[in-house]
C-alpha cells in the first residue's frame, strides 16, 4: 500500500496505459483467443451450440464455488475449506436421501444449512479466535474431510440413489437450458447485486479495502467477515450438492478439486476489468477461460497431466496479472 | 556550475564562501489522470542549505518529493545532479545519487532492532561470514550521539516514540552519507520539545554541508530554520525566497495567493451553551488515560489541548468504542452509555474523524463518493427491507457536500487516493456531515492541511457545531485551539489538568498548561 515500498522503473504514461489495458483486458482476450484458436483447429467439434452448452454446464458448478470464494476474498480473507466442504455435502446429500430417507428437499436444505454453518464456523475462528484465515480454514477443511470419511466409513454411497436427485443436475426444466446453468446464473446475478448494488455490498467492500478504517465509519468489521465466509460456505454446500447428483453417487473426496479451480478462477477475476480487484464478474470470467482451456484439451486427448500443469500454470499468471494490476493502479 | 552561486543566500552565512549547486529540478511536469499535480515546477538545492518547500495541500510538493525519491516518474522536466542530468528511476537510485527521503508515514520494520532499521540495505561488514554487528554500533554510535539518539541499539523499533523514529531516520540517512535530506512535514507530529530538538538537528547537518530539503506548513519553523524558500501554488513555483524577502506575509501570500481566509469574529459570538450531549466521570484505561472527567455540550466546539501522548487520541478511542475503559462510565443525553464497538458508537450517534486519516479514515482505492457515504448508508437505499443503492440519491448527496466543502475532484467517482491530503481530510469529514451525528470527535483535523483549507474547515467546525452538534477536537497544534474552540480542556499525562474559557484560552496558557506536572 506504502509508496515507500513499491519500487518500480520508470514508465512513460504511454507504457502505463498499455500495461494497465494489457492487465485488466488480458483474460478477456485469453478467452477470446483461445475460442478462436480451438474453433480454427476443430472446427467440427469444438464451436457448436451443443459444445458450448456443454462447456458452461460443466463450468457452471466452478463458478458457484468460485463465486463463493470470491465473497471470502473480497472482504480480505481466504477460504481454503471449499473443496473439502463440498466433498463433505455431496456425501452428506447422499447419505441423507439415500440412509436416512429424508426428501429430496429437506435433504439439500439441510446441507446449505449445514454449508452455512460450516462458514459459521470458519468465520468465527477467524474473526473471534484471530487464526490467520489460511490456517484456519485449512484445519476446518481437514476436519471436514475426516468427517466425511467418518460419515461414509470410507465408502463411496452409490447404490440407491434417486433418480428424482440425479435429475437435478441432469435436468432442463426450463427453456430447454441445463439446470446447472440456471442455478449458476441465479447465484452470480444475486452475489453480484449483493455486493455491487447493495449497502452490504458497500460494507462489504470497506472492509476489504480497509478494515481499521471501515471499523471506525461505524461498520461491524466482523459480522461482515463472517458473511463472507457464510455465503462462501453456503456456495460450496450447493456445489457439493450439484455434483453429488451429477455423479450420482457421494465420494469423500470428489469435489476437493474444485480448490484450486476457484483460487484460480478468483485471481484471475481480479486482474480482470479492475485493477487486481476481487469481483463477482471477474471470477465468472476466470472460471470460463479455465473451462474453455479444459475443453479444448479434452477436445484434442490432451493427457491428464497436462490440466493439472494448465491449471497450476493459470494460477500463477492469475495472481502476476492481479498484482500487476494493482501496482499500475497504486503508481 | 562553480559561478552559478552568485547570489545574496546562496552564500554560506559563516564563511561567505559560495554554496556549490546540489540539485536542479527544471520544467518538472506531472499528470495523474486528468488532475495535473505539477505544472512545470522548478527548484534548485545548494550544499548545506536548508531549502524550504511550502504550498498548500495539492500544490504539488508530495509530487515533486514522489519524483525525487524515485518512486513515481515525471511527464517532463530535467534533473542534474552536481550539473549533470540524471533520471532517478527506482528509490535505490536516488539513494545512490546521495538523496535520503524521510516521509510523514516514517517507514521501518517494526520486529527489526533500531541497528537492524538503521542499516536496513546498506553493506554490512562480516568477520567469517556473520554480520559483524560489533564493529557496526562503534560505527554507527558516534551518529547517534550526534542526533541524540538515546535509545539501546537492540531495542525494537516498534517500541520507538515517532521522536525516536525520526531520529533513527536521520541516522540511516547519515550513515548512507546523504548529501541531501529530504524532511516531509517533520514536526507535523512531535511535541513542541522533540521538534526544537529535530530542528537544532537541522540546524548542525546543514553546517556540516548536507542540504536538507525541508517540507512543512509550520512557517515558524521554515522561517527560522530555511535559507531560502520555494513556494507552490497549484502546481507552480509561484515563488523563490530568501534573505530579506523571506517574511511571513510573502510566504502566507505566495502560498494562498493574496487571499487568506480567518474565522469569521461573529462566528462563535456568545452563543448559548445547550444541553449536555456527553458526560464521562472517571475514565480510565491506564496507562495513558487515568481518570477523566468531563461533560460535552450541543452546539459547543470544546477542544483538548495537550502534548502528543497525553492520552487525547486514546480518550477519544474510548469515547468512540475503539477501545472499552478499564474503570469509569459515560453518559450520552442522561442514559448510560457504555459502547461495545464504533458501530454502537455510531448507531447512538456519534462520530470520528480519525487522526491518520490514510490508514484509518480512507478506503484510498475507491473513489469520494463511496468513502463520503460509508456511514450513510442507511439514508440512500431504497428501502431497509431491500437495500439496494439508490445510484441518484447516492450521486446528488455526495455532489452536495463536495460542492460545500468546495473539494477539489474531477467527479464524485475519482479515487480519493488520488486527492490531496486536505481534499481526504474533506471527504473524511463529508462522510460525517451526510449522516449528521449528535456528537462529532475530530482527532487532529488540520494536521498536514494547507493554510486555505485549514481556515475551511475551522469555518465549517463552527457551522455544524451552530448547529446544535457537540464537537471536540483533539489538536497538538496550540495556535489551533484558542481560534476555535469555545473552552479548552488541557490534558497531560492521562489527565485533565485544566479547563480554559473565554480569555484565558491562548496559546501560552495551553503551552504552559501542558508542562505544567509534565515536568
Amino acid at each position: 500500500m506504502t509508496d515507500i515500498s513499491t519500487s518500480h522503473r520508470r514508465l512513460s504514461p504511454g507504457t502505463k496505459a498499455g500495461l494497465a489495458f494489457f492487465a485488466r483486458y488480458a483474460t478477456i482476450l485469453g478467452l477470446i483467443a483461445m475460442i478462436v484458436a480451438f474453433s480454427l483447429l476443430s472446427p467440427r467439434a469444438f464451436p457448436t451450440l451443443l459444445n458450448f452448452t456443454n462447456v458452461l454446464n460443466q463450468a457452471s458448478l466452478a463458478i458457484i464455488i468460485a463465486s463463493g470464494l470470491t465473497m471470502a476474498v473480497i472482504v480480505g480473507e481466504l477460504d481454503l475449506s471449499v473443496g473439502f466442504a463440498a466433498s463433505l455435502h455431496g456425501i452428506l446429500v447422499t447419505g441423507l436421501i439415500v440412509a436416512t430417507g429424508l426428501p429430496i428437499p429437506v435433504a439439500i436444505l439441510v446441507v446449505l444449512a449445514v454449508g452455512a454453518l460450516v462458514g459459521l464456523v470458519n468465520g468465527l475462528v477467524v474473526t473471534k479466535l484471530k487464526v490467520n484465515s489460511v490456517i484456519a480454514t485449512l484445519g476446518i477443511g481437514t476436519i471436514l474431510t475426516g468427517l466425511a470419511f467418518a460419515y461414509s466409513a470410507g465408502v463411496p454411497i452409490v447404490s440407491g440413489v434417486p433418480e428424482a436427485f440425479l435429475e437435478i443436475s441432469l435436468g432442463r426444466w426450463l427453456w430447454g437450458i441445463p439446470n446447472n446453468i440456471v442455478v449458476m446464473a441465479v447465484v452470480v446475478v444475486a452475489l453480484w447485486v449483493l455486493v455491487e448494488r447493495t449497502s452490504i455490498g458497500q460494507e462489504i467492500q470497506a472492509v476489504g479495502g480497509n478494515p481499521a478504517a471501515a471499523r471506525l465509519a461505524g461498520i461491524s468489521v466482523d459480522r461482515i467477515k463472517i458473511l463472507g465466509f457464510v455465503i462462501s460456505g453456503m456456495c460450496a454446500a450447493l456445489t457439493g450438492i450439484l455434483l453429488a447428483s451429477r455423479l450420482g453417487s457421494g465420494t469423500a473426496s470428489a469435489a476437493d478439486g474444485y480448490l484450486l479451480t476457484a483460487f484460480a478462477a478468483v485471481f484471475l477475476g481480479s486482474a480482470t476489468l479492475r485493477d487486481g480487484e476481487f469481483h463477482i464478474l471477474g471470477t465468472v470470467i476466470g472460471a470460463l477461460v479455465i473451462a474453455v482451456g479444459f475443453n479444448g484439451l479434452n477436445i484434442f486427448g490432451a493427457p491428464t497431466f497436462s490440466q493439472y500443469m494448465l491449471q497450476g500454470g493459470i494460477l500463477i499468471v492469475a495472481v502476476g496479472l492481479s498484482s500487476l494490476g494493482r501496482s499500475i493502479a497504486e503508481r | 556550475m562553480h559561478g552559478t552561486a552568485a547570489a545574496g543566500a546562496a552564500s554560506n552565512p559563516e564563511t561567505g564562501a559560495p554554496r556549490r549547486l546540489f540539485l536542479s529540478a527544471q520544467g518538472i511536469a506531472k499528470a495523474y489522470g486528468g488532475v495535473k499535480a505539477l505544472n512545470g515546477v522548478s527548484l534548485a538545492l545548494r550544499e548545506g542549505e536548508v531549502h524550504g518547500l511550502v504550498g498548500a495541500n495539492g500544490a504539488g510538493k508530495s509530487t515533486l518529493i514522489k519524483i525525487l525519491a524515485g518512486l513515481t516518474a515525471a511527464d517532463a522536466g530535467r534533473i542534474t545532479i552536481d550539473g549533470a542530468p540524471v533520471t532517478i528511476a527506482a528509490p535505490h537510485e536516488a539513494s545512490a545519487l546521495g538523496m535520503s527521503f524521510i516521509h510523514q508515514e516514517l517507514a521501518f520494520i517494526p520486529e527489526m532492532s533500531v541497528i537492524e532499521n538503521i542499516m536496513l540495505g546498506l553493506p554490512k561488514p562480516s568477520r567469517l561470514g556473520f554480520i559483524d554487528w560489533r564493529a557496526i554500533a562503534r560505527d554507527i554510535a558516534p551518529i547517534a550521539e550526534r542526533v541524540g539518539l538515546n535509545t539501546p541499539f537492540h531495542a525494537k523499533a516498534r517500541s520507538l516514540s515517532t521522536a525516536e523514529a525520526w531520529l533513527v531516520n536521520i541516522c540511516r540517512a547519515l550513515v548512507r552519507k546523504s548529501r541531501l535530506l529530504v524532511m516531509d512535514e517533520p514536526t507535523a507530529s512531535l511535541s513542541a520539545r522533540e521538534a526544537e530538538r529535530l530542528l537544532a538537528i537541522v540546524e548542525d547537518l546543514s553546517r556540516s554541508g548536507v542540504a536538507v530539503l525541508y517540507v512543512s506548513h509550520r512557517l515558524d519553523e521554515i522561517l527560522r530554520l530555511c535559507h531560502s524558500v520555494t513556494a507552490f501554488r497549484d502546481g507552480e513555483s509561484v515563488a523563490d525566497l530568501s534573505g530579506d524577502a523571506l517574511t511571513r506575509e510573502r510566504l502566507m501570500e505566495a502560498i494562498v495567493g493574496g487571499n487568506v481566509e480567518t474565522m469569521p469574529a461573529e462566528a462563535r459570538a456568545n452563543h448559548d451553551r445547550g444541553t449536555v450531549a456527553l458526560k464521562v466521570r472517571g475514565l480510565a484505561r491506564a496507562p495513558m488515560v487515568r481518570g477523566v472527567d468531563f461533560e460535552l455540550h450541543h452546539g459547543e466546539v470544546l477542544g483538548i489541548g495537550g502534548l502528543v501522548g497525553a492520552g487525547r487520541s486514546e480518550l477519544a478511542r474510548l469515547v468512540y468504542g475503539a477501545d472499552r475503559p478499564h474503570e469509569g462510565a459515560m453518559e450520552l443525553a442522561g442514559k448510560p452509555y457504555a459502547p461495545s464497538s464504533p458501530t454502537a458508537a455510531v448507531r447512538s450517534g456519534l462520530g470520528f474523524v480519525p487522526e491518520e486519516r490514510r490508514s484509518e479514515g480512507l478506503i484510498l482505492t475507491k473513489s469520494v463518493a463511496f468513502n463520503m457515504q460509508l456511514a450513510n448508508l442507511a439514508n440512500i437505499v431504497r428501502s431497509p427491507a431491500l437495500p439496494l443503492i439508490d445510484t441518484r440519491k447516492r450521486r446528488s448527496q455526495t455532489e452536495a457536500i463536495v460542492k460545500s466543502l468546495a473539494v477539489k475532484t474531477p467527479d464524485t467517482e475519482t479515487t480519493v487516493g488520488r486527492l490531496s491530503g486536505g481534499n481526504q481530510q474533506k471527504v473524511v469529514i463529508g462522510r460525517w456531515l451526510l449522516r449528521r451525528p449528535n456528537i462529532l470527535i475530530l482527532d487532529e483535523p488540520t494536521r498536514g492541511v494547507d493554510v486555505g483549507a485549514r481556515g475551511e474547515i475551522h469555518r465549517l467546525i463552527r457551522e455544524i457545531a451552530a448547529e446544535g452538534m457537540a464537537v471536540m477536537v483533539i489538536s497538538s497544534e496550540p495556535d489551533e485551539l484558542p481560534d476555535l474552540c469555545d473552552r479548552i480542556l488541557v490534558m497531560v499525562e492521562g489527565r485533565i489538568t485544566r479547563e480554559l474559557t473565554g480569555e484565558d484560552m491562548t496559546r501560552n496558557a495551553i503551552v504552559s498548561a501542558s508542562y505544567a506536572s509534565a515536568a
